[in-house]
């Protein structure tokens, strides 16, 4: 272990990983929060810098690239090393994207409680924290990159075409989403305007979906599954087929965002179409990563983490089956602008890319703390935590949006609206509250999973040092 | 002229350079991705390929290499 602690850089792995859990349980503790606040009004305080509004990019940025981002750069670093068998190409610019990141998401902290914001989705924070964002970012990926150029293998893992993928095509997008035109510190105007601004915006979100939050997360998928299972992936050619279909498919679907827009027609329809087809690779992946337990489904009686990664698997599944549905013109034309999206993106986020990462961030914490997990006991009531919190609030969520939307498009005899605004909002209570109680049965399994991985770092240090005095005394 | 020729009309003239550029690497990237489909499905690839599934649990072997 110590041979292997020396062999890798591994230090920085470790603070990326334990910082993913803290910032899980501050991102999805603002997402409770803010929950509340739509179930029970009172709780905004009539405070501007605790009001929906601006809690809710802050919940976003907490989740996505706090506690997301963090977990990619763990995990990418973490994968490349030992797909690669060397040290990551330099320590010093590892060090850079760890701190140059938590800056970035502190920035965020300061920033969008005062209202400081682009007012775009996703990529709310003003230029100056952009620029920041693009230079950490290009380090992560230039020492992802350096780093295979000096593997001593020649071949290179799918995961890691994974995470080229993303980091390549998320420079790409922020880049270009981002293109401002700086009138004070802290205010920009974007150069798009009208609907080239929607396009792009949506290009951009629906990407941060694609390659952030999902190629990312199936690099993460395909080293920790076989890991975790000791079992080869079920087919690597399915692998690679899954990997082109979604790099090539994925940067289509944004358009599905702006049915019935000013967006010309066929931009809906294309963009449509392209998503319904898109669940072929995505249930590729997903029957790819299941199917590396034939043989030894008896694993998930028994290994807790290995059940955050299959049901991950599941949510993954489902909700790529449901987004290309709701990107249909029909369907679409109920569930935009309800709360079925809500409920759709946090199957995803829930369900697919916070389960894959806890089951990461556990498989890890074992190997680089060279320990067992404190207690299985706690892995295992977070499992059922997470999984019950998830279906509880993604449940709320579907009730909730398909009733506003068939309310919203509901006439009377002489073709006036039979429901007022106000009246969906006030059957949408009993689902808010449900909504909030799933986030917090969701949050509860994160605390658990901090309280439970700070005392097993903490007894594996203290194990270490006693070891290490032993071993001093012994050679006096 | 039909309802879906009608909604397949391009006015090619209309299109700029940039969507010019746009066209033909998307086309090109497509055929590409096809070729990689054919070369990943042929049977005779299929050995040197799944090889690869067990790289993971070889990874003692990786660190050997060194």
């Amino acid at each position: 272990m110590q041979a292997e602690q020396q062999q890798y850089s591994f230090e920085v792995v470790k603070w990326f990983a334990y910082m993913a859990v803290v910032y899980l349980v501050i991102g999805t503790g603002i997402g409770v929060w803010i929950a509340s606040e739509l179930a029970w009004p009172v709780l905004n305080f009539d405070n501007p810098y605790i009001s929906f509004g601006r809690l809710r990019p802050l919940h976003t940025n907490a989740v996505i690239f706090a506690f997301g981002g963090s977990t990619l750069m763990a995990t990418a670093y973490y994968i490349v090393q030992r797909t690669s068998g060397v040290r990551l190409w330099s320590d010093k610019l590892a060090w850079f994207t760890f701190w140059g990141w938590n800056l970035v998401i502190l920035s965020a902290v300061i920033t969008l409680p005062l209202g400081l914001t682009q007012s775009k989705e996703y990529a709310e924070l003003e230029w100056p924290i952009d620029i920041l964002i693009a230079v950490v970012w290009l380090a992560y990926s230039f020492n992802f990159i350096m780093t295979l150029s000096i593997r001593k293998v020649s071949h290179i893992y799918v995961a890691n075409w994974f995470f080229l993928a993303m980091m390549i095509m998320v420079t790409y997008l922020h880049v270009v989403n981002s293109l401002a035109i700086p009138v004070e510190l802290f205010k920009s105007y974007s150069i798009f305007s009208g609907v080239q601004d929607a396009m792009i915006q949506w290009w951009w979100g629906h990407n941060a979906v694609g390659f952030f939050l999902t190629a990312g997360f199936l690099g993460i998928m395909y080293y920790f599954v076989p890991k975790q299972a000791n079992r080869p992936v079920y087919s690597y050619r399915l692998s690679v087929i899954h990997f082109w279909a979604l790099t090539f498919g994925y940067v289509w679907l944004g358009a599905h965002h702006l049915q019935y827009t000013a967006l010309p027609d066929w931009t809906g329809s294309l963009g449509a179409a392209i998503s319904l087809a898109m669940i072929i690779p995505s249930w590729g992946g997903a029957i790819n990563g299941m199917f590396t337990l034939s043989g030894a489904w008896d694993k998930l009686r028994t290994d807790y983490i290995l059940r955050f990664m299959i049901v991950s698997l599941a949510f993954y599944a489902m909700s790529t089956f449901e987004g290309p549905i709701m990107a249909a013109k029909t369907v679409n034309a109920l569930s935009h602008y309800t709360d079925w999206t809500i409920g759709h993106v946090h199957a995803g986020a829930l369900g697919w890319v916070a389960m894959v990462s806890i089951g990461a961030i556990y498989h890890m914490v074992e190997r680089l703390w060279g320990t067992r997990i404190w207690s299985v006991k706690l892995v295992n009531l977070h499992f059922w935590m997470a999984t019950i919190g998830t279906a509880v609030y993604i449940t709320a969520m579907w009730v909730s949006g398909i009733m506003q939307g068939l309310m919203w498009r509901a006439y009377d005899d002489y073709g006036n609206l039979a429901y007022t605004f106000v009246e969906s909002v006030a059957e949408m209570h009993p689902y808010y509250a449900m909504r909030a109680a799933g986030g917090l049965i969701f949050w509860l399994g994160g605390c658990i999973m901090l309280f439970n991985i700070t005392v097993t770092i903490r007894k594996a240090m203290a194990n270490s040092a006693a070891k290490s005095a032993a071993l001093a005394n012994s050679t006096i | 002229m039909t309802k879906l020729q009608e909604y397949f009309h391009t006015d090619w003239s209309a299109l700029t350079g940039a969507d010019w550029f746009g066209l033909i690497l998307t086309v090109v990237v497509f055929i590409l991705m096809v070729v990689v489909y054919f070369w990943v499905l042929n049977p005779k690839n299929k050995e040197s390929l799944e090889a690869h599934r067990n790289m993971l649990l070889d990874e003692n072997e990786i660190e050997s290499e060194k």
